[in-house]
């Protein structure tokens, strides 16, 4: 099975390496490209949480925002390298996502929905307000980030490879992380959590840890962002970003991981095919979503029943 | 003492009659949630429905008064139509499913109010001008007539729910539904009217509110946040500690404000709301476990 699933990624990632070299594949495409993968990225770690540990995070957009706003800050300031940035966004994300998972996890259901959801509205508030970062605006026209001396990553092909670099790392990160016996534990503390508890688990610190990775691997594809885009906001943090990103998993179905990335692809496209026909696509994308809920309870992939 | 009539004593009462417009938005969001185990991300829409339908209604007849009656019935019937469309078929799901369900709902309403009537702000003019001479100060008579109506309202619910045979029904359906539907009650029917009525509930708060606040199609998306933390802090599913909660909430925000720019206001607010979460996660009324 691991095998399997092992060839099958290989020659997914193999196929998206190989995207750019196909003739109709414009710049436009390929930033379209960049967009789907970094969200369908963040779908995939918040199915860390969602699909594997039972927890639903409303506060995933605080992660990605932050990371985001990490990278932003120093490319404002005139640093340019794209290690700094990561490393910035994960030292900012793990801070807050520390005090986050470890209050949050301690209540279940939607009580854990709710506390990440009001601490995301905190940041959001925090930067939305704060002109020190730019307020409602945000941070904007960012300079171009240094791979290393003498290298930006300027055209969208660097930045669709870059984002393709993170999507493979953060997969085989995921994968690592629900085959082993951790990745157990979580299904364990899914399907029952009292009797992984009895079991001796300490089911708080688990639950901690499945946090910790999803929020870093968020925040990674946060502090990528502003590499394509140039700019950092604060809606980047507002909770129907959140929203969003459960819309994903749950569009590409729970705990399949494989599922949630083209989930999100499938949503970022739709967002922006539909965005350029009409501009009501937001009643689109909301009947989507209730037609899914209704008639594809189980996900794009069918792999395995909803939780 | 001239502090506290010129200063306090306003920002009291403006909290009591944000407070109880915030109660009737709460009550209708808890009973959905004790009757259908979804916490509706719709809600908020149906807050700025009402408001929009209100000045529609206004737009033809003229009259805020047949808007505050026509506008929570019209909101009320897509409520209805909704619940039977699209939350009938999911009863017996996860409660993660209602969530995303009514968030795209969410979406939906308003996108179609944004495309009706248009991106910017809008105003209705208060139907009752003037202020009074109140305890040394003078206050605006229509936040006295909405503290009034709102407080009426919500007497009567409270009358509806316990001494009418109806409203005994939607207790006993939050208690157990699957019971009542053994004693040959119409449970279905039951849970659309309740949604409806919900509906209704949240319009008619939407209206009432904006001759005070502005209207816009966002309008419900911070309303429905705040609307969240009152019936967190009331208790899921306890009518009673919403109302009182959405009072405290009303009057704490009102208060706050005299001291802290809003941002600040916003942070505090969320700040007790973690509190409680981590220290008290039943709220000040719930029972234990509920959804835990």
């Amino acid at each position: 099975m691991s095998r399997v699933v092992t060839w099958r990624a290989l020659v997914a990632f193999g196929a998206l390496a190989a995207l750019p070299a196909l003739p109709f594949v414009s710049k436009y495409y390929l930033l379209l490209a960049f967009d789907a993968l970094l969200f369908g990225a963040i779908a995939m770690s918040l199915d860390l949480l969602m699909g594997y540990t039972g927890l639903v995070s409303f506060g995933h957009a605080a992660f990605y925002g932050l990371g985001a706003y990490a990278t932003a800050i120093l490319l404002e300031r005139g640093v340019l390298s794209v290690w700094a940035c990561l490393g910035a966004a994960l030292v900012v994300v793990g801070l807050y996502a520390a005090v986050v998972s470890y209050f949050a996890t301690a209540r279940r259901g939607i009580y854990f929905a709710l506390l990440t959801l009001i601490f995301a509205e905190v940041v959001y508030t925090f930067f939305r307000y704060t002109q020190t970062f730019g307020g409602s605006d945000g941070i904007q026209g960012l300079p171009d980030a240094l791979l290393w001396r003498g290298v930006p990553i300027d055209t969208p092909l660097r930045k669709y490879y870059l984002v393709l670099v993170y999507l493979t790392v953060a997969y085989a990160i995921c994968r690592v992380v629900v085959t082993s016996h951790f990745g157990r534990v979580l299904v364990a503390i899914r399907e029952n959590e009292d009797r992984a508890r009895f079991l001796g688990y300490s089911v708080q610190r688990y639950k901690m840890a499945a946090c910790m990775i999803s929020a870093l691997l968020t925040g990674t594809a946060g502090a990528i962002y502003p590499i394509r885009s140039a700019f950092a906001t604060p809606d980047l943090m507002l909770w129907t970003e959140s929203g969003e990103f459960i819309i994903s998993v749950m569009i590409g179905g729970l705990g399949t991981l494989a599922g949630p990335i083209l989930g999100g692809a499938f949503f970022t496209i739709l967002r922006d095919k539909v965005s350029s026909f009409v501009d009501w696509y937001f009643i689109v994308i909301g009947v989507v979503l209730v037609l899914i809920v209704l008639f594809m309870p189980k996900g794009l992939l069918r792999w395995r029943q909803a939780a | 003492m001239d502090y506290l009539v010129a200063v306090l004593l306003p920002q009291l009462l403006h909290g009591l009659v944000f407070g109880a417009a915030l109660g009737l938005l709460a009550l209708g969001l808890t009973v959905i949630f004790g009757l259908l185990g979804v916490m509706n991300f719709a809600h908020g829409e149906l807050y700025m429905l009402g408001a929009y339908a209100g000045i529609a209604v206004v737009g033809v007849t003229h009259s805020f008064w047949v808007a505050l009656i026509l506008a929570p019935l019209l909101v009320a019937a897509l409520g209805a139509v909704t619940e039977i469309a699209t939350l009938r078929p999911i009863y017996r799901r996860e409660p993660l499913y209602g969530l995303i369900l009514t968030f795209g709902l969410a979406l939906v309403f308003r996108e179609g109010a944004r495309q009706i009537w248009g991106g910017d702000m809008r105003r209705i003019l208060p139907p009752v001008t003037g202020s009074t001479p109140l305890l040394g100060m003078t206050y605006p008579n229509y936040r006295l007539f909405l503290l009034g109506a709102s407080s009426v309202l919500l007497l009567a619910i409270w009358l509806f729910f316990t001494r009418t045979r109806a409203g005994i029904l939607v207790r006993a359906a939050v208690q157990d539904a699957e019971m009542l539907d053994g004693l040959g009650v119409n449970v279905p029917r039951l849970f659309t009217l309740t949604f409806a009525g919900s509906a209704a509930l949240a319009a008619l708060a939407g209206l009432l509110l904006a001759p005070v606040f502005t209207v816009y199609p966002q309008m419900g998306v911070e309303m429905i946040l705040l609307a969240f933390i009152v019936v967190i802090l009331g208790g899921m599913g306890s009518m009673g500690g919403s109302v009182v909660a959405a009072f405290a909430i009303g009057t704490a925000q009102s208060l706050f404000s005299l001291w802290m720019n809003p941002q600040r206001v916003a942070i505090a607010i969320f700040g007790i709301m973690i509190v409680v979460l981590i220290a008290r996660p039943r709220g000040f009324f719930g029972r234990e476990g509920v959804l835990e």
